[in-house]
C-alpha cells in the first residue's frame, strides 16, 4: 500500500520520467551492447562467414565454397593428429591440475595459521603472464644452463644433461608441467572455496561413527564438493583447449607436432599458409568440441548424483 | 585414551598439511626466486659449468641495459597506454551495465548476462581472422587503437562479471530508499551502489588492467613494429633473437611481472574464489 502509494507521488512529481523501468534499465546496458556486439558478436559472424569462403592471399579475393573448408581440414590428417594432441594435452592437464589443486586445497583447508597468506602466494603463477611464464621455463629446461638438469645431475636423479623440449613425449610433459604450474592455482582456491563451504557437522557425524581421514575424504568430502569440482574441471578443461602462447613460445609446436595443439594448428592455417577458410572452420570446429566436452561432462556428473 | 589418538591424528594431518604447504610452496617460489637470481648475475657467469647458483659480483648490468634500450621502453609505455584506456572503457561501459542487469532486472536480464559471460570460455583462435580481416580495413592494424578494440573482447565479459558480482552483495532497501527520496537511477547507482561496492570495482579494473597487460597473442598478432608492439611482444622479440640473452629476458620478466604483482598483493583479499572460476555456477 505505502509503496504504491510512494510511488504514484514520485511519478506525480517528476512527469519528466516517462519511460518504463524496463526501457530504463536496457538503457544503461545499452553501451555494453553496443560494445559486446562489435567486438564480439560481430567477429563470430564474421569468422563463421569466412569459413564458408575461400581467400586467395596474393590478390586479395573471396569465393564461396560453401561446407568445402569444413571438408578440407576434417580430411587433413594434421587437423586429427593436432586433435589427438589437443585431447592428451586436455587430459593429462585437467588430471595434474585436479590432483594438485586438491592436495593443496585440503592442506591449507587444515592447516590452522597462514591460510590467507599462502593460498595468495599459491595464486601468483595463476596471474604470472603465460609470456614470462614460457619464458621462465624455457630457461629452467635449458638442456645446458637450465636449473632443472643441475639439480637433478646433484641428486643423482639423470647422468647427463637432459634436453627437455628436443624429444616428442618429454617436450608434451615438460609443457604440461609449465601449465598446470600456471594454472593449479585456479581448481585449488575453486576446490578450497567448496571444500569451506561443506558444514562441519558432516564431519563430526562421520567421526562419530569411525570413519578414519580416507573415508572422511571419500565419503563426506567429495560427494559435498561435487559443484565445485565439476567447476574446476569445466574451466580447467577449457582453458586447456585454449592453449596456444606456451607451446607456441617454447616448441612452436615440435618436435614432430608432438605439442601442436588446435590453437596452434589454427594459427598455422590463418598466418603461415594463409588459409583463412580452412582457419576459420578449424576454430568453428574447436568451438564446438568445447561445447561438447561442457555438455558431456555436466551430462557425466549429472547421472553420477 | 581416546583423547590422546585423537590429538595424535591431528598432529599428524597437520604434520601432512604442512608438508604440501611447503612442498608446493617451494615449487611455486623457485621459479620466481631463479628469475630475480638470474637478472642480478653478471653476464660472464651464465656459461660457467658446473651451474653456480649464487655469485660474488651482483650487478645492476642486465636491469641498466634494460632501461636504456628504447625499444623496450616504447613497448612499456604501449602496453601502459593499452591497459589503461582497456580498463577504463571496461569499467565506464561495465559499471552502468551490471547496474541496469543487476539491481533493475529488467526481463531477459538474467540469460543476457549469462550470455555475456560465457563468451570470455570463446577459444581466441576465433577471432584471429575476424579481427585480422576487420582491423585491416578500419587501418588499425600496427596501432594501439587496434589492441584496445580486440583486447576488449577478452576482458569485458570478465569486467561485467565481477561488477555485477560486487552489485549483487548490495541491499535493495538502500536504494529503494535513495529512490523514495527522489534520486535518479544514475544518482542511485553513483551515491548508493558505486560507494558500497568500491572493493569489488576496485578488483574489476585490477582484473581489466592485469588481463590487459599480459595479452600476448592479439599483440603479436596484429602488431609488427615498435609503434605499437607491447612489452610481452618485446620479451618474444628478445627471445627470437640469434644469442638469447637471458640476463636480459629475466631482468625484462622481473620489471613486467611487478605492475601485476604488487597490486595484487593488496587487492587479494577482496578476491572471492568463486570469481575466478567464471560463470558456469552463475
Amino acid at each position: 500500500m505505502t509503496t504504491a502509494r510512494w510511488t504514484r507521488d514520485e511519478g506525480a512529481r517528476r512527469p519528466r520520467r516517462h519511460l518504463t523501468k524496463q526501457q530504463r534499465a536496457y538503457l544503461f546496458v545499452l553501451p555494453l551492447l553496443v560494445v559486446m556486439a562489435a567486438v564480439v558478436v560481430y567477429p563470430l559472424f564474421y569468422n563463421a562467414r569466412v569459413s564458408f569462403f575461400d581467400y586467395e592471399p596474393v590478390r586479395g579475393t573471396w569465393t564461396f565454397v560453401g561446407w568445402e573448408n569444413f571438408g578440407k581440414v576434417l580430411a587433413a590428417p594434421l587437423f586429427w593428429q593436432s586433435l589427438e594432441v589437443t585431447l592428451l594435452w586436455v587430459a593429462a592437464n585437467v588430471g595434474i591440475q585436479l590432483v594438485v589443486g586438491m592436495a593443496v586445497a585440503l592442506a591449507l583447508h587444515t592447516i590452522r595459521f597462514g591460510r590467507g597468506v599462502f593460498g595468495g602466494l599459491f595464486l601468483v603463477p595463476w596471474i604470472s603472464s603465460y609470456v614470462i611464464v614460457a619464458v621462465l621455463f624455457l630457461w629452467i629446461y635449458h638442456p645446458q644452463l637450465g636449473v632443472l638438469n643441475d639439480v637433478l645431475l646433484k641428486l643423482g636423479l639423470i647422468e647427463r644433461p637432459v634436453a627437455w623440449l628436443a624429444y616428442p613425449q618429454l617436450a608434451f610433459i615438460a609443457l604440461v608441467a609449465a601449465n598446470s604450474w600456471k594454472f593449479f592455482p585456479l581448481v585449488m582456491i575453486t576446490l578450497l572455496a567448496g571444500m569451506q563451504a561443506i558444514p562441519s557437522d558432516y564431519y563430526e557425524v562421520a567421526q562419530t561413527e569411525g570413519a578414519n581421514r580416507l573415508q572422511m575424504f571419500l565419503h563426506v568430502t567429495v560427494p559435498a564438493m561435487l559443484p565445485s569440482i565439476s567447476t574446476a574441471v569445466i574451466v580447467a578443461g577449457i582453458w586447456a583447449f585454449n592453449a596456444f602462447t606456451l607451446p607456441f613460445i617454447m616448441t612452436g609446436g615440435g618436435p614432430l607436432r608432438s605439442t601442436e595443439v588446435l590453437g596452434l594448428y589454427i594459427y598455422k592455417q590463418a598466418f603461415t599458409s594463409f588459409d583463412f577458410g580452412a582457419a576459420a572452420a578449424a576454430s568453428i570446429l574447436l568451438f564446438l568440441l568445447i561445447l561438447l566436452f561442457v555438455v558431456a561432462y555436466l551430462r557425466l556428473v549429472r547421472d553420477q548424483s | 585414551m581416546r583423547g590422546r589418538g585423537l590429538r595424535l591424528r591431528r598432529l599428524t594431518a597437520q604434520f601432512w598439511a604442512w608438508l604440501v604447504v611447503a612442498l608446493v610452496g617451494g615449487l611455486v617460489v623457485f621459479p620466481y626466486v631463479w628469475m630475480g637470481l638470474t637478472s642480478f648475475k653478471p653476464i660472464e657467469e651464465f656459461f660457467t659449468y658446473p651451474l653456480r647458483w649464487t655469485s660474488e659480483n651482483w650487478t645492476l648490468e642486465q636491469y641498466r641495459r634494460i632501461l636504456a634500450d628504447p625499444r623496450f621502453l616504447r613497448s612499456v609505455w604501449n602496453s601502459t597506454v593499452v591497459s589503461v584506456s582497456v580498463t577504463a572503457i571496461n569499467l565506464l561501459v561495465s559499471v552502468p551495465a551490471a547496474y541496469g542487469l543487476v539491481r533493475l532486472r529488467p526481463r531477459g536480464s538474467r540469460p543476457l548476462l549469462l550470455g555475456f559471460l560465457s563468451t570470455q570460455f570463446l577459444p581466441p583462435m576465433i577471432f584471429f581472422v575476424p579481427f585480422y580481416v576487420y582491423l585491416s580495413r578500419l587501418g588499425l592494424i600496427n596501432t594501439r587503437g587496434g589492441l584496445v578494440v580486440t583486447y576488449l573482447a577478452v576482458t569485458l565479459p570478465v569486467a561485467v562479471w565481477l561488477v555485477a558480482g560486487a552489485f549483487q552483495q548490495v541491499e535493495p532497501e538502500l536504494e529503494d530508499a535513495a529512490r523514495i527520496d527522489g534520486c535518479t537511477e544514475l544518482q542511485v547507482l553513483w551515491r548508493v551502489v558505486l560507494p558500497l561496492t568500491i572493493p569489488g570495482v576496485a578488483t574489476a579494473a585490477l582484473f581489466s588492467f592485469i588481463l590487459a597487460w599480459q595479452e600476448y597473442i592479439f599483440a603479436l598478432l596484429y602488431t609488427s613494429t615498435p609503434a605499437a608492439q607491447t612489452a610481452p611482444v618485446m620479451l618474444f622479440f628478445f627471445l627470437g633473437q640469434h644469442q638469447i640473452d637471458y640476463g636480459r629476458l629475466m631482468a625484462a620478466a622481473v620489471l613486467l611481472s611487478l605492475p601485476v604483482i604488487v597490486p595484487f598483493a593488496f587487492a587479494q583479499r577482496y578476491y572471492r574464489p568463486d570469481a575466478a572460476a567464471g560463470g558456469v555456477k552463475g
